[in-house]
């Protein structure tokens, strides 16, 4: 019961703080400004290139979460471009980046029966 | 014990990766899990499967079916949520979390676009604009919108369109959600139709645009404006809000005014919300069109390629449900024979009618008790009690169905590029002994 009463006063004197909001986004702020290094990536040619290019607006937890075929990768560039306002990426090295992203960051999980019989 | 821990990793990778070959290569076989098989898949896992002759083939067992361990959010005022990623700034709340009817601002999933703005001076004095289709364009602080019209307040479920992404196979684009991008607080605020009746909608005024305070990632221009059918904006339950929980809304989660737009997609809730347009054609903002917020009409083969010009938007969210009573990985007494569960289900604009819990891998179905929502649009409490008829391995599968008959499906369906409206059962590994 105390536990609890305690709980509670927390929560309200969290909320009625003036200055949480600041010190909230200012947190936000710190988080999206951790620094991360171009390791985070799977060794391989082409990291250099994708950690420079790909980590100007976001960091890389979405290059890491992501499972695609080279085909897709190659389609969020162009997303990237068209709804994200990245700079075009062309020619050799588009091919680099998009390769290096393929295979290690590509599908993990197949479909029921090992795979889409539409698809390969 | 390394060699055993070992083991244990790289089956749930194989099975990650490749269920049908793990199952193969793991357990030598090559169609159903069965005797010597399985009892190594107990061993793995550190006890028996009761009901493993229920198990499919190529289907891993909930406890093997995580992925790396998951990160956790440490901001003051914000609970332990899955962070899915730093820049932008999200995380989840994970569904043991939710037990809350009302849910607590600390609880509440982070689900940000662009960069968190800073927090405005003086609240009382943020302006919001209302022009377009209208005949009367205006700009209100928020002083004005309480002093102008009624102020109400409801619990109401806001939900990330993205939500249940993760059940998606191949994987989609975006935050890899579980359940757990859901909120249902209590919002108080104006209804978004009495502001735009005092500014008059034109007779083109068929749809709306949302403009808010927050940056695109790259800076150049706003983080996301999308826009919606004017039904949906003339609604009782959409709201400008003001508070939440009776309180100022926190920063995270749009302070000092945001749109609520309950069950609907989360993204046109529009935080820091600064402008509607009335439009007589659809909102072309970023997160609009293509395949944002869009779902197949015709389905697609998943993992195709396609740029979602015949697509339609998302509107309302698809029915789900969360056990909030025990976490997945819970660990009962040896013995526990009946247990008390319980969760919240929800269904866009419709209710939910039935729970139902399987504790035998969808062999049979018990129904649930479900309470009605106090008001349109908020979520509803579910409770009931399962039985395990002997210790060891069980997966507590849940399932709701709305109130036009419509159940969460046994796998996420519409495969889409980005992600949206998967909602298949849940599944929930717990240990007795
Ligand atoms: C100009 C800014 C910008 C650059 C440069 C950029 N991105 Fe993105 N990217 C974005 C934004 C904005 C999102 C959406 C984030 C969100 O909504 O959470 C995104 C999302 C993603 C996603 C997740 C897809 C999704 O639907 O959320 C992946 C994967 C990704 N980017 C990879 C890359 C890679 C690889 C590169 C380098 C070639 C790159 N990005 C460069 C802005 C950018």
């Amino acid at each position: 019961m105390l536990a609890v009463g305690a709980l509670l006063t927390a929560t309200v004197a969290l909320a009625q703080d003036p200055d949480l909001a600041r010190r909230q986004a200012e947190a936000a702020a710190e988080i999206a400004a951790r620094a991360e290094e171009e390791t985070v990536l799977a060794e391989g040619e082409g990291r250099s290139e994708t950690f420079a290019y790909c980590t100007a607006c976001h960091n890389t937890a979405l290059i890491r979460r992501s499972a695609f075929t080279r085909d897709r990768w190659d389609d969020l560039m162009d997303w990237m471009v068209e709804k994200h306002g990245m700079n075009p990426i062309d020619g050799e090295f588009r091919t680099t980046i998009v390769d290096y992203l393929a295979q290690h960051y590509g599908p993990r999980a197949r479909g029921p029966r090992g795979g889409n019989p539409f698809l390969d | 014990m390394p060699g055993y821990k070992r083991t244990e990793r790289s089956v749930a990778e194989l099975y990650r990766d490749d269920p049908e070959r793990a199952d193969a290569l793991v357990w030598g076989r090559r169609d159903t899990l069965k005797g010597a098989g399985l009892a190594a898949m107990g061993v793995a896992l550190g006890s028996a499967i009761p009901f493993a002759r229920h198990l499919p083939s190529g289907m891993l067992p909930a406890a093997l079916a995580q992925g790396t361990a998951p990160q956790f959010l440490q901001m003051e005022g914000k609970a332990r949520l899955i962070l899915q990623g730093e820049r932008p700034l999200n995380a989840e709340t994970p569904e043991a979390l939710l037990d809350d009817d009302v849910t607590p601002a600390d609880k509440f999933f982070i689900r940000n676009n662009g960069s968190v703005p800073e927090p405005a001076g003086d609240p009382r004095a943020w302006k919001i604009t209302v022009d377009g289709e209208v005949n009367t364009p205006l700009e209100l602080t928020l002083g004005d919108l309480e002093a102008r019209f009624p102020l109400v307040t409801a619990r109401l479920q806001m939900e990330c369109g993205g939500n249940g992404r993760a059940g998606f196979s191949p994987q989609a684009a975006g935050n890899q959600w579980g359940n757990g991008a859901i909120s249902n607080a209590e919002w108080t605020g104006v209804r978004l139709r009495d502001v735009l009746r005092a500014a008059g909608l034109k007779e083109g005024a068929k749809f709306t645009g949302h403009h808010g305070a927050d940056t695109h990632l790259s800076a150049q221009g706003p983080a996301i404006s999308r826009g919606m059918r004017i039904d949906k904006a003339m609604e009782e339950d959409t709201l400008i809000a003001i508070r939440m929980n009776g309180q100022p809304i926190p920063q995270m989660h749009g302070a000092p005014a945001r749109l609520l737009v309950p069950g609907w997609p989360g993204s046109l809730s529009q935080k820091w919300f600064t402008r509607i347009e009335l439009k007589a054609t659809p909102h072309t903002g970023r997160g609009m069109g293509g395949t944002s917020y869009r779902m197949p009409v015709r389905p697609i083969v998943p993992g195709s390629r396609n740029n979602g010009a015949d697509f339609a938007d998302m509107e309302s969210m698809p029915v789900r449900s969360v056990l909030t009573s025990h976490a997945h990985g819970a660990r009962l007494p040896a013995g526990t024979r009946a247990l008390d569960i319980r969760g919240q289900a929800w269904a866009g604009d419709l209710s939910v009618r039935a729970v139902d819990v399987s504790v035998d891998f969808g062999q049979s179905w018990q129904a649930m008790a479900v309470a009605a929502p106090p008001n349109r649009h908020a979520w509803q409490r579910w409770s009931g009690r399962v039985a395990f008829p002997s210790d060891g391995y069980f997966e507590i599968w849940y399932r709701a169905t709305d109130s036009n008959g419509r159940m969460q499906p046994h796998a996420a369906a519409n495969w889409n590029p980005q992600g949206y409206g998967a909602n298949p059962i849940s599944r929930a590994a717990v240990l007795v002994g």
